[in-house]
């Protein structure tokens, strides 16, 4: 607890630097609210560290949350600065292609709700590799899920971590060094004295705040039209400078390939995702984990139509107000901050601040709930199921989770300064595509396919996952924006639908051509593992709070 | 412990899983891949205005296309409760 208070002590005292330095006054209200969400949730960590005794309480909030409160907490891993600030930025800027990936990112729900929740929760207990390596063998199964997993957080947190500290620095007038810094150490305390209770209760605050945050400018907006969409529209395309372009799509997708491509990894990454996959290990049986996906679904859905409703409402309000713009004409700070110039725009100071201090406190639960996921694929996956065989007892693996966390925070911390001048907005395309190459087919093909054994998964989700990396850096975005090469070796832009291949044929080979005694044995223990997933029969029981 | 997966229930939950299941994950991808297929094949439809008004066909379908994935979900829900959470009810029961 002392590291808290003095971290604490180190946020104040960057805070009131922060309202020293040149553009602060607005941001009173800002670093009020904000203080306010740091002393709560620090509260909230408080008492969760009291109940976060055993490995079940850490990684699952000991399976006691509802329905209700699970949907929060997922609609808030959904609902991060990036998807908040960058799709109503991406509408700002282009209109109907902002909705492209706002349907891509919704259109996973539906597929983990009727494939996955229910069997994911009957047949694991902290992670997804438990329900892939259910019947299969424990150590290269781990090893591989862990890999994804990781690789998957990591380059997610990267992206978010530069994105929070780029943010923090337009928002409050802090360092870039220092928010990174304060976002980690926030994250790091929440994640290790608190665990998953902590980290789901803060998600859960968070998530009602943006939602009542969004709606309110998405109201203040509609209501100056009189909630006239004809009207609204209209205003919105006599103002860009592109005009009617924006109301059709522009050049997001350009040919059917990279189409059918990101339509695949949007909807199949999402469902591989390890920090929202965990989320449903918090409910106690598979009739919570299917109510938490139907609130999910609304909330983030909502959310989608906010968001577009606010990038035109930015379009009309923003765009043409010398207030928000610099000398060249463009938003000051950059398109993403399309949202945050809007709710001054509508709402005055006070929205603005409450705003940007929603918008940070959106960083942090985010960080926090991806920590976490890493951190269990270390202590879960690796430590105690493949290096010790589950025979590890329960306080070591708290303690190497923990040891995990604080690693991961530092790691996060670390990449996030080294790749300040980096473009990350490729990351969280290649985190959807690693999720919907190697975690996504290697679950779903575990939870379904008889003849799936340990080989067929090893080679075809390690092949997959090289692929997918490799595709990526020979690709347009990195090859050519990042190394400054003139021609992409791989033309496409988004890789999955060919990585995504690899994996289900190497996975379907090799298990087909597997005559091992050991994959008949995987074979036959998969009635009992289908009649489990189906029935729930033989679940634990949530710890009683 | 064989005699469980035989039951009369477990063959029943199994089929009428698949009954649910099917059709709705159909109508998730299909209606998702021609939204996307419009996009990269026939964007200008998507342009079209509606009657008088400045509202855009893809505008439109896609409000329209994230209800019908909320409606998927909560028909999913309300089957499954209906049809199948008896049937699971009763087989953790017997077992």
């Amino acid at each position: 607890m002392y590291r808290l208070i003095a971290l604490s002590g180190l946020l104040f005292s960057n805070l009131s630097f922060a309202s020293n330095a040149d553009k602060s006054e607005q941001n009173i209200v800002a670093i009020i609210m904000f203080v306010l969400f740091v002393g709560i949730t620090l509260l909230i960590t408080y008492w969760a560290s009291k109940k976060t005794n055993s490995a079940k309480s850490f990684y699952t909030a000991g399976g006691g949350i509802t329905g209700l409160q699970n949907g929060l907490a997922i609609s808030g891993d959904f609902m991060s600065a990036a998807s908040f600030l960058g799709i109503s930025g991406l509408v700002y800027l282009s209109g109907f292609d902002g909705l492209i990936y706002s349907i891509g990112f919704l259109i996973g729900w539906p597929i983990i709700l009727l494939l996955i929740a229910e069997p994911l929760r009957n047949l694991g207990k902290y992670s997804f590799s438990d329900v892939v390596s259910f019947r299969l063998k424990q150590k290269p199964i781990r090893i591989l899920a862990a890999c994804g997993s990781l690789s998957t957080v990591i380059l997610y947190l990267i992206a978010q971590m530069v994105g929070a500290g780029k943010l923090i620095e337009i928002l409050f007038g802090l360092p870039y060094y220092s928010a990174v810094i304060i976002v980690g150490g926030l994250m790091i305390s929440y994640v290790t004295f608190g665990g998953m209770l902590a980290t789901t209760w803060v998600q859960i605050i968070k998530a009602v705040l943006l939602l009542s945050g969004a709606t309110m400018i998405a109201f203040l907006v509609l209501y100056q039209f009189q909630f006239n969409f004809d009207n609204f529209f209209s205003q919105a395309v006599n103002v860009h400078a592109k005009g009617e372009e924006i109301m059709a799509p522009g050049g997001l997708i350009s040919d059917p390939v990279s189409a059918i491509s990101l339509g695949l990894a949007l909807m199949f990454g999402t469902a591989g995702l390890p920090h929202i996959l965990m989320r449903f290990f918090t409910v106690s049986d598979a009739v919570e984990a299917r109510k938490s996906v139907v609130y999910a679904t609304g909330f983030i859905g909502y959310f989608y139509i906010l968001t577009f409703i606010i990038g035109f409402g930015a379009i009309v309000l923003v765009s043409n107000n010398p207030e928000y713009l610099n000398d060249s004409g463009a938003l000051i700070g950059n398109n993403n901050m399309a949202a945050i110039h809007l709710s001054h725009a509508v709402g005055g100071d006070i929205l603005l601040g409450f705003i940007s201090a929603v918008a940070f406190a959106t960083i942090l639960a985010v960080v926090s709930g991806l920590t976490l996921a890493g951190a269990s694929a270390i202590s879960h996956d690796l430590y105690a199921n493949a290096f010790l065989k589950g025979k590890n007892n329960e306080k070591m693996e708290m303690k190497v989770s923990r040891i995990a966390t604080i690693f991961l925070g530092v790691l996060a911390i670390s990449l996030g300064i080294i790749f300040e001048e980096q473009n990350v907005a490729f990351m969280v395309g290649l985190a959807f595509a690693i999720a919907a190459t190697t975690n996504f087919p290697i679950l779903i093909l575990s939870i379904y396919w008889e003849n799936l054994t340990t080989r067929g998964v090893v080679i075809g989700g390690s092949a997959g996952l090289f692929i997918v990396i490799l595709l990526v850096i020979l690709g347009p975005v990195v090859w050519v924006d990042i190394f400054n090469n003139n021609e992409a070796i791989f033309p496409y832009k988004y890789p999955a639908l060919f990585s995504m291949i690899v994996t289900f044929i190497g996975i379907w080979l090799f298990s087909k051509t597997d005559k091992t005694k050991n994959s008949t044995a995987e074979k036959k223990l998969f009635e009992a593992q289908y009649f489990r997933s189906q029935t729930g029969v033989g679940i634990d029981k949530p710890n009683a709070y | 412990m064989q005699k469980q997966y035989k039951t009369e229930a477990y063959k029943q939950l199994k089929e009428t899983r698949t009954q649910i299941v099917i059709p709705l994950i159909l109508l998730t991808v299909t209606s998702y891949f021609s939204f996307i297929w419009v996009i990269a094949f026939n964007p200008d439809f998507f342009g079209l205005k509606i009657f008088q008004t400045k509202i855009s066909i893809g505008i439109l379908l896609g409000f329209l296309l994230i209800l019908l994935i909320f409606v998927i979900t909560l028909i999913y829900v309300y089957l499954v409760n209906k049809k199948l959470e008896p049937l699971i009810k009763k087989i953790q029961k017997n077992v």
